[in-house]
């Protein structure tokens, strides 16, 4: 291995790093919006749209997003629907992260008893007043450690950019693989920045999913 | 209560550890230790597949010698099958193309076997330092960088660079972009080098294959595509609306068969076999039955190397 | 033109070629979800030890499987392995060495998890019936175990199937590939395939793993203990 190498290489996946979490956390957030959405359309059982969520999951998480992207990017165009790599991957990732979403959310949701808001309505309280003040609040607590395994998932998914030419982590590797034949020290960058962006994210979903546990069963 | 929970795991999970040991000893094919860990599944791995065609493990560099091959009876060839009209796949699933045709004479004359390693651009060199393909014929240009990494035999082909746009917005010199422009290249290649080290102020959009890259320059995802001159010529003649604007850049290169640095017997064979070739006209013939079509009489010449001796 | 790429399907074996490669990419997660299993049982046991140096193992086995995209594993067996011990691993191997490193961890933590999950009564009362400690094992424990892994290890075929596309990223031939190679070859004639023939392979994946993730959870809401 050489370091002076690296030391030359840094800079590069610094700024692959920076493209990699702004695209992959826009992703994230905006497929948790969607997924909170698609949720709720499933729960209030919403006519029509409810099938289209429904199929909407189905597609897309039964397919990869290699392959999704594809189609985005170089698919939709041919029917003159024209966006950019960036855009593209962002869709990609909100469009499979809002599917994991929503059946990480539905299920929170259901998770919450009937007798819940049986007695809350029985207390007095309006149809809306159970839902946000006595059933969201769980669901989302119960949520969390399956959010925070989607999000580790989205944040992995990042390196499938590289085929629809955005500069991220992954690129960056191959690149110098194929520039400067520096084939261990592109791999071993790679895992480094990798380790940097994703270590703290799955410690603190440990963390989480413990403090989440305690709460659902501790005393 | 926590304490409570807290021993019903610590004994569930002892009980699990007494569950496990029986799982274990039903399955003795397993071994148990997690160091060991890797190494048998390495080893059911490779077990389990079946195709396994020809995994060498050499000690000294990663190649196979001329009598190993030839033994082995199967030659693997690294090509393009996305990089029309130099090698790419038909609808019956064949391998065809310019490179393909000296594949397939190299094939015969050795009498053995080809076996046809679909390479994309940024790995031709990866490929052969780790003695995944014996030869790579994936239209390599040859260049004092990559001759340090592996071994060229004589050209076969003249190549230069060149640059084509759609014909509503001809980019005619690199040096009219503009800072939004993207010019699309694909990684690995000698434009994409080029590309870096004389004009760092264009912005690359860089794609790991061929179709790729062709597709996004059909959908305006750039400005431009730069290549090798021969492959943007022969995309504006074979799909309409297109203009090479820079039908030569760069230096007038090569291009020629590389195998894995080192490997004196292939290389010195593959030499012989390309003067053999030039006597009796072989890429004239080659030329006539791949890119005729594409490119019509005119540049058989200017494009067609034929090698009269040894170097 | 208005076909989008969909006639090219019925060109020579273009449709076959595309199946072919789609079977590749399965072939290498049932092969790989075979050995996870297998490999899985035993790691599951072993995280539920209480061994401090097999734990800390275990823990950064885990960890790595966490946070390594697939794609970077790939990359690491493929050119990096070749790199440092001189090991030249076909493509095709290095996919499933890396979709059974990845297979075994998730197999070998609801194995833990399904171990562990087991409550302590249940030990206690097979004794009470009279049932040794093996009889216990065999018709209490293992069945209710395995109930529960069935239909996690048929979710994992799915993602282990999804995942498979990146295998094209190390040069496999798969479907992807496939594909980019059919629109290659027809670019003049058919210069709109990209939107047809990637929905196509859009489609294939769906068909696969459609039915194998709605019959892991039947399997889930049938048997589940609830």
């Amino acid at each position: 291995m050489n370091w002076n190498v690296i030391r030359e290489y840094i800079p590069l996946y610094v700024e692959a790093l920076g493209l990699t979490v702004k695209i992959g956390w826009l992703g994230i957030i905006f497929s948790i919006a969607l997924g909170l959405g698609c949720a709720l359309v499933l729960y209030f059982k919403v006519p029509i749209l409810q099938i289209i969520v429904k199929i909407y999951i189905e597609l897309f998480r039964n397919t990869p997003l290699l392959v999704q992207l594809f189609f985005l990017y170089f698919g939709l165009p041919k029917l003159g629907i024209r966006i950019t790599a960036q855009t593209c991957g962002i869709l990609g990732l909100t469009l499979i992260g809002g599917s994991y979403m929503t059946e990480t959310f539905r299920s929170g949701l259901s998770a919450i008893d009937d007798i819940q808001s049986e007695s809350a309505l029985s207390l007095g309280m309006k149809k809306y007043q159970v839902f946000f003040y006595i059933i969201l609040p769980q669901a989302v607590s119960i949520s969390i450690p399956g959010f925070m395994a989607n999000i580790i998932f989205l944040l992995k998914e990042t390196s499938v950019f590289s085929a629809i030419s955005l500069m991220d982590l992954m690129f960056t590797a191959k690149d110098l693989i194929g520039l400067e034949y520096k084939t261990i020290e592109a791999l071993f960058l790679l895992v480094i920045f990798y380790l940097i962006m994703l270590l703290p994210v799955s410690l603190l979903g440990t963390y989480i999913e413990r403090r989440v546990r305690y709460a659902a069963y501790g005393d | 209560m926590k304490k409570n929970i807290f021993t019903k795991l610590v004994s569930g999970a002892s009980a699990a550890v007494l569950v496990a040991g029986a799982l274990v000893g039903c399955s003795n094919t397993e071994a148990a230790t997690s160091t060991e860990e890797t190494a048998t599944e390495q080893a059911a791995v490779e077990e389990a597949t079946t195709e396994t065609a020809s995994t060498t493990e050499e000690k000294a560099g990663n190649y196979r010698t001329l009598d190993e091959i030839k033994e082995s009876g199967v030659i693997n060839i690294g090509v393009f099958s996305d990089k029309s009209p130099f090698g790419y796949v038909d609808e019956n699933g064949e391998y065809q193309g310019y490179d393909v045709y000296l594949a397939e004479r190299i094939g015969e004359d050795l009498g053995v076997e080809i076996n046809y390693v679909s390479t994309e651009a940024a790995s031709r060199i990866e490929y052969l330092q780790t003695g995944k393909v014996d030869i790579i014929l994936a239209n390599f240009t040859v260049t004092e960088e990559r001759a340090e990494e592996v071994d060229f035999a004589l050209p076969y082909m003249n190549v230069a660079l060149g640059v084509v746009s759609h014909d509503d917005n001809v980019v005619t010199s690199l040096d009219d972009l503009t800072a939004d422009d993207e010019v699309i290249v694909i990684s690995g290649t000698t434009a994409e080098t080029y590309l870096e080290k004389n004009y760092p102020d264009i912005k690359l959009q860089k794609y790991d294959a061929y179709a790729e890259a062709k597709t996004a320059f059909e959908n305006r995802n750039g400005i431009a595509w730069a290549n090798d001159n021969t492959e943007v010529i022969a995309f504006s003649i074979e799909n309409e609306g297109y203009e090479v604007g820079i039908p030569s850049l760069g230096s007038a290169d090569t291009i020629a068969p590389a195998v894995t640095k080192g490997n004196e017997t292939l290389l010195s064979w593959l030499n012989e076999e390309l003067v053999t070739l030039g006597q009796e006209n072989f890429f004239h013939a080659d030329y006539e039955a791949t890119l005729l079509d594409t490119y019509g009489a005119d540049y058989e010449d200017t494009l067609v190397v034929e090698n009269t001796e040894l170097p | 033109m208005q076909l989008m790429g969909i006639e090219l399907l019925f060109k020579g074996t273009n449709f076959l070629r595309m199946l072919n490669g789609l079977w590749v990419a399965v072939r290498i997660s049932l092969i790989s979800v075979v050995l996870s299993i297998g490999l899985g049982l035993v790691v599951g046991a072993l995280m539920t030890m209480q061994n401090k140096i097999i734990k800390a193992v275990m823990r950064v086995y885990l960890e790595i499987v966490r946070i390594m995209p697939q794609m970077v594993l790939l990359f690491i067996v493929y050119f990096g392995t070749t790199r440092v011990f001189g090991i030249n691993i076909e493509a095709e191997v290095s996919a499933i060495i890396v979709f059974t490193f990845w297979g075994t961890a998730e197999m070998g933590d609801l194995v833990r998890g399904a171990l562990i999950s087991i409550p302590k009564h249940q030990y206690e009362s097979s004794e009470a019936l009279g049932l040794g400690k093996l009889q216990t094992y065999r018709y209490v424990i293992l069945p209710q175990t395995l109930r529960r892994l069935i239909p996690l290890s048929i979710n994992l075929i799915t993602r282990m199937i999804k995942t498979t596309s990146l295998v094209m990223m190390i040069g496999i031939v798969e479907v992807l590939k496939v594909t980019q190679q059919i629109i290659e070859a027809n670019r003049r004639t058919s210069p709109d395939a990209a939107f047809g023939m990637f929905a196509t392979v859009f489609m294939m994946y769906f068909i696969v793993c459609w039915p194998i993730s709605l019959l892991s959870k039947h399997l889930e809401k049938r048997w589940s203990d609830r």
